[in-house]
């Protein structure tokens, strides 16, 4: 069963839209609720003060998956570094993929990009499970220099996800900036999926590529993520 | 929070102690609805050790140090650390089989029960107060040297002021957010060790004679050996940093291997960072010259090797030191306050936090408050030494603790690390700590068992039905 993990600042009231919550039915679900905490306040102290009131708040939410017709769990995390609380949540449940909560309304349409390191396969399998013969329409994106290439690879998706019934359209940008292409496309869809990218200069610099995303197309982003290799599961 | 056990008693107000069953891993605590991530490595373990204890003893002690005792201040500062070394063993034992924010405190109100708990958790408090206010005096000191240095001369009646608009001001930083305040200590201690090791590099093959002229060599012990237990006792402030590393103990990744780590190893590197600079500070000028420089000796030292550069180098080092010695303190005594409200020996509003900045304003309060009041004192020695005996106090008590739990050892004593050399090593450290108290001053003696009367007035008072032995 195919498994996404929700992160949520959940004391600072942000919360799921009804289109996500609808979105994500096929899928197994945790919400993880965190709270982080400057470095001079212990973890403990906070939950000492809002264990309850955050608890309430997650078990609502799960109500609202299982309204919808899916399964769902919480999670509650006091922490000082949340990337680190989502990494270690993920690796735990092992989360094929994590959503960044946005502002939507009932999904028709969804952006898919194929660009970066997550191997086209695990993608489509998972936006395969996801659409679950739902009548949801895909836009598939790939931003690359090499236009042949580009093509072909975008034609063999296409083809992966026909075979399900999936009505497929694709974009290919060359020669582009990819986050900044892959923005633009975003207009016109009601969510994206991309894939989890290796932490670079450029997303220390400019926020991770995912997050810039979800932030300048107001709309949820779901992030499959790498298989775990054995090496990261024991650092 | 209506499912927690209710067995601990009650105090005066009918709130009881927080305990829950917790089941700790490498990498968070989970309780029974949350988990709590650790996010501490072994570097920002040590850190905070170092961090705290760097700044006091290197930068204002050489100066009144030497005038008490001659060169054998080196030796009263290996006494420090050996018997820091004897404590942090035990310690780091009962922090890794209780690795849960308190430090201390923690371990003795579990091993020797409420009343020790509460004087040991409340002395704990007012013993970080009195070592802030201390290391605040010394910033102030090097706050004026460093504006003589850039060529304005002030003249040491703005020492308090300065140190009381930094305590507020680290107060109030606190209460509002120190975002990077951790990455910032970090790089703080790191450029703390640069300049350290340049200029005792420098420093120490002068003093062996390799480089420069030959300075005249004086007698080691001129006044005998007990200056040098006396000055040990004094001296003690500086190591008083080891155990702030088991108060985040819960907020530690992997604490089975990086809490003794940090805290043995925190103790080792200050240790003799600290013996060779004294030896280096007595080998540049005659220790009676050295002791008339006072509370910033260690300019002149710089000057002296390595001429303005050097003072200057040193007087920027002092000032990063106790800022960020002060700052560790500040944020040390909101937690000590934390651990003590939870178990119900203080009101629990006490701890609480405020959602907007996310921070214990009201312990925050109850730390700088107090802090600022006694700096406004000014007596470095008898500050110093008030925290030392408080300090000195709990090391002890830790030690017994073990003792105790180790006795009859309950079942869910189990413990990552175990003390070398057991039972030895407690013992030792617990005569040699009560041991250093009996060398103090008595108007500091005075002043902390009149503080410790208090704590067990209060105990007495406020939260005599409260029971915590035993309990996790």
């Amino acid at each position: 069963m195919t498994h996404v993990l929700v992160p949520l600042a959940i004391l600072e009231g942000e919360s799921i839209s009804a289109g996500l919550t609808t979105l994500l039915e096929p899928m197994d679900v945790t919400v993880l609720g965190y709270h982080v905490l400057p470095e001079q306040t212990p973890p403990d102290q906070a939950r000492l003060q809002y264990e309850e009131q955050a608890t309430d708040a997650l078990t609502d939410l799960v109500a609202e998956f299982e309204a919808a017709g899916g399964r769902a769990d919480h999670r509650l995390v006091f922490t000082h570094d949340r990337e680190q609380t989502i990494d270690r949540i993920a690796s735990e449940t092992g989360a094929d993929a994590y959503a960044i909560t946005g502002v939507t309304g009932p999904i028709e349409r969804l952006l898919v990009t194929v660009t970066g390191t997550v191997a086209v396969e695990r993608i489509c399998a998972f936006v395969a499970e996801l659409v679950d013969e739902r009548g949801i329409d895909i836009t598939l994106f790939l931003a690359t220099d090499d236009g042949t290439g580009g093509r072909e690879s975008l034609e063999s998706a296409a083809t992966l996800l026909s075979e399900h019934g999936i009505d497929v359209e694709t974009e290919l940008a060359v020669d582009e900036p990819p986050v900044e292409g892959l923005i633009d496309a975003a207009a016109g869809h009601d969510a994206v999926v991309m894939g989890e990218r290796a932490p670079s200069l450029r997303s220390f610099l400019f926020g991770e590529e995912a997050e810039r995303v979800a932030a300048e197309s107001v709309g949820p982003v779901l992030v499959v993520r790498n298989p775990e290799e054995p090496d990261d599961a024991s650092r | 929070m209506g499912d927690t056990s209710s067995t601990g008693g009650t105090n005066i107000e009918g709130e009881s102690p927080q305990v829950e069953p917790t089941v700790e891993t490498d990498e968070a605590t989970i309780t029974d609805d949350a988990e709590l991530e650790r996010t501490l490595g072994l570097s920002g373990g040590l850190a905070i050790g170092i961090g705290t204890m760097i700044g006091a003893g290197i930068f204002v002690f050489p100066g009144l140090a030497a005038g008490e005792a001659g060169p054998a201040a080196a030796a009263s500062f290996a006494v420090g650390a050996l018997v820091a070394l004897l404590v942090a063993l035990p310690t780091s034992e009962l922090a890794t089989a209780m690795p849960k924010s308190g430090g201390g405190y923690y371990y003795i109100s579990r091993g020797l029960g409420t009343l020790a708990g509460t004087v040991v958790g409340l002395s704990l408090w007012f013993g970080l107060v009195f070592a802030t206010a201390f290391y605040l005096v010394g910033f102030g000191y090097y706050a004026v040297d460093t504006l003589a240095e850039l060529g304005v001369a002030v003249g040491d009646g703005l020492v308090i002021p300065l140190a009381l608009l930094f305590g507020a001001g680290f107060t109030v930083l606190n209460v509002t957010g120190t975002e990077n305040a951790a990455k910032l200590q970090n790089g703080i201690v790191a450029l703390l060790l640069s300049i350290l090791v340049v200029f005792l590099g420098y420093g120490g093959l002068d003093a062996v004679g390799l480089v420069g002229e030959s300075t005249a060599p004086e007698q080691f012990a001129p006044f005998g050996t007990l200056p040098i237990l006396t000055t040990a006792a004094l001296v003690f402030t500086s190591y008083l940093g080891f155990a702030q590393v088991a108060t985040v103990a819960g907020e530690m990744k992997d604490p089975g291997r990086n809490l003794p780590l940090a805290m043995v190893g925190s103790v080792v590197i200050v240790g003799v960072l600290y013996v060779v600079t004294v030896f280096v500070a007595t080998s540049a000028f005659g220790s009676e010259q050295l002791s008339e420089f006072g509370e910033t000796a260690m300019v002149e030292v710089g000057r002296h090797y390595l001429g303005a550069a050097g003072a200057f180098a040193i007087v920027f080092g002092g000032l990063l030191a106790t800022m960020s010695s002060a700052n560790a303190s500040v944020l040390s005594t909101s937690r000590a306050i934390y651990a003590v409200s939870k178990d119900a020996l203080l009101p629990r509003r006490a701890s609480h936090i405020n959602l907007r900045y996310g921070t214990p304003h009201v312990a925050l309060g109850m730390a700088g408050g107090p802090i600022l009041l006694l700096v406004a004192t000014g007596r470095v020695e008898l500050l110093a030494e008030v925290a030392s005996f408080l300090h000195l106090v709990m090391y002890g008590l830790i030690c017994v603790a073990l003792l105790a739990v180790r006795r009859d050892e309950p079942e869910w004593y189990d413990p990552d690390f175990r003390v070398p050399g057991y039972p030895a090593v407690p013992i030792l450290g617990a005569l040699a700590s009560f041991a250093l108290i009996g060398f103090m001053q008595r108007t500091s003696q005075f002043i902390g068992i009149g503080i410790m009367i208090v704590t067990a007035g209060w105990h007495a008072y406020y939260a005599r039905d409260v029971t915590l032995k035993g309990v996790l």
